[in-house]
């Protein structure tokens, strides 16, 4: 059995790996050496390939990480300061008009964002925010609302109303109860959300692509490389360079992080 | 409390479902301010647009065929990786961490590898052998695009089966064994039917996101060879958006939030037989 097991999981395994391994060395050498011997490493190795993506002058590779990784915390904190009092609210509520809140905040659940973006920047001009930082950011908040507060109700529900209750008696406001009482212990729950966003935010391609457009100069990981690779490019030597630059960041993280991240989200997915 | 919440939903989501709506009845090109209202004739060529009904057709098989596959491999594997050892804590994460990736980046991975020029045909022809069109030919770069999407996406449904099982009481499972029960019977009569729940979340969460399938397309394909393989959103939002035609690209998008609420619904309604079984 443990024998099927570990030979199960080392195919699996390979099979899953051999294109972060083609990534990899393929983004150290010349076309040439990709275009003839693409899974060899036994070739000449050099870090140019590298040094030209992320020097290139179309796209500057090294702000296009700040401007994702700022759209992430900035994203992710609205969405923190947006859905956890709505959801306290909606948890602790016992009328009818919160189960309709609740409602009106998970249907976005059923909606293609794909395709929500078309009316929005239908919407986004009309307000003035089309092509701007701001509109992209409350639009993307707005994408994390349904999934962010399905799960932070279904946690809060766990958390024994006694607690809101004792701490009522102590004379605490509503706002205080929730700073200092259940947000404490939401950390699992918070934890969840941050990386589901993070992740959903840093690979977002439609929104950045759509809302700020190659117009306005400000290009995200991902619209940045696809401005840079474009379609049907066959410059591998630039390819897998460009490619390895956007997982890079990530995917450190990811190798940091991975046991936090994976129980981060089995904690918290399934407690709603 | 609530409000800040409730308002960014009504501007970004339901006034802008509302406008799909309006706009799904007009021929509006994206510019012109006062668009002319056609009735339901967008509805109307719906159904004989070629193109788009075989991109319906391409989605229903992405959802289809990777929702099955995506599913029983990832509970296959979460049941091979769950519990502690490094070992296992590796495989995790090697089967997991296309998901962080992102589709973008998974695509244009998969298209410099199973491309014309790609790793692997520069292999097979270096080798004598004449290549494989994995993206070139039709019926292959539907069977490439799914089995990427496969690959893509089956990892995540794996961690929810991992926390599922991880949420099943032990004793249950020892208290079957004690009676006699094989390996395989404690598996589908005992941590099978209690994962009921866990599956059909898997199987709606997948469903959805696939029906929706369009970064991958756009990296991995671009729709082609020769738009066999667009789907539904890669259909509204290069053909419909880029050449202007928003109304009509409104009414399709009406007609995949339809079809996206009424599989969530049924696969709901279908599941909840078998989740009604375990509480019995």
């Amino acid at each position: 059995m443990r024998v099927i097991r570990t030979s199960i999981l080392t195919v699996a395994g390979a099979v899953m790996l051999a294109p972060l391994y083609l990534l990899v060395v393929n983004s150290f050498k010349s076309q040439q050496d990709i275009m003839e011997r693409p899974f060899s490493f036994l070739v000449h190795l050099s870090p140019s390939y590298l040094w030209d993506a992320l020097t290139a002058p179309t796209y500057n590779v090294v702000r296009g990480y700040l401007v994702t990784a700022g759209f992430v915390i900035g994203v992710g904190l609205l969405c923190l300061l947006v859905t956890i009092p709505a959801a306290y609210v909606v948890a602790r509520g016992m009328r009818r008009a919160h189960r309709v809140a609740l409602m009106i905040m998970l249907a976005g659940l059923f909606i293609p964002s794909q395709v929500l973006v078309i009316p929005v920047v239908y919407v986004l001009r009309s307000i003035g925010l089309m092509g701007t930082v701001p509109g992209f950011l409350l639009f993307e908040t707005t994408l994390t609302i349904p999934v962010s507060v399905f799960l932070f109700t279904g946690f809060i529900q766990t958390i024994p109303r006694q607690l809101d209750e004792a701490a009522r008696i102590d004379g605490a406001s509503r706002f205080r109860i929730l700073v200092q009482v259940i947000v404490p212990l939401m950390r699992p729950a918070i934890a969840t959300v941050v990386v589901l966003n993070a992740v959903s935010v840093w690979a977002d391609f439609v929104n950045p692509q759509i809302i700020l457009g190659p117009a306005s100069g400000i290009y995200t990981v991902t619209t940045g490389v696809y401005a840079a690779i474009g379609q049907f490019s066959t410059n591998f030597a630039a390819v897998y360079p460009n490619l390895l630059l956007a997982i890079a960041p990530v995917f450190v993280f990811f190798v940091f992080m991975q046991r936090h991240i994976i129980s981060g989200l089995t904690s918290g997915a399934l407690k709603g | 409390m609530l409000a800040p919440a409730l308002a960014l939903v009504l501007v970004f989501i339901l006034v802008p479902i509302g406008i799909a709506g309006y706009l799904s009845l007009t021929d509006w090109d994206g510019f012109t301010p006062r668009p002319g209202f056609v009735g339901w004739e967008n509805y109307r060529r719906i159904f004989d647009d070629e193109p788009l009904v075989q991109a319906a057709v391409v989605t229903l098989v992405i959802a289809v065929v990777g929702t099955l596959f995506a599913n029983a491999l990832g509970l296959g594997m979460a049941l091979l990786v769950d519990g502690p050892g490094r070992f296992k804590s590796l495989a995790r994460g090697a089967l997991f961490y296309p998901y962080i990736i992102g589709a973008v980046i998974i695509g244009f991975l998969w298209s410099a590898i199973l491309g014309s020029n790609g790793a692997v045909n520069s292999v097979l022809k270096a080798l004598g052998g004449a290549g494989i069109p994995f993206l070139a030919e039709p019926s292959w770069a539907l069977v490439s695009l799914v089995l990427v999407i496969i690959w893509a996406n089956f990892g995540v449904t794996m961690v929810l089966y991992l926390a599922g099982l991880q949420t099943l009481p032990g004793e249950l499972m020892e208290a079957a064994l004690i009676d006699g029960a094989s390996t395989w019977q404690t598996f589908w009569r005992v941590k099978f039917a209690l994962l009921a729940p866990v599956v059909t979340i898997n199987l709606v969460l997948t469903m959805i996101s696939l029906l929706r399938t369009y970064e991958l397309v756009l990296a991995l394909t671009a729709g082609g060879p020769a738009g066999t393989t667009q789907t539904i959103t890669y259909y509204i939002l290069t053909i419909s958006f880029a050449n202007g035609k928003l109304g009509y690209g409104a009414a399709q998008a009406v007609l995949l939030m339809i079809v996206i609420l009424v599989v969530t619904v049924a696969l709901t309604a279908m599941r909840r037989r078998a989740e009604r079984d375990v509480a019995a």
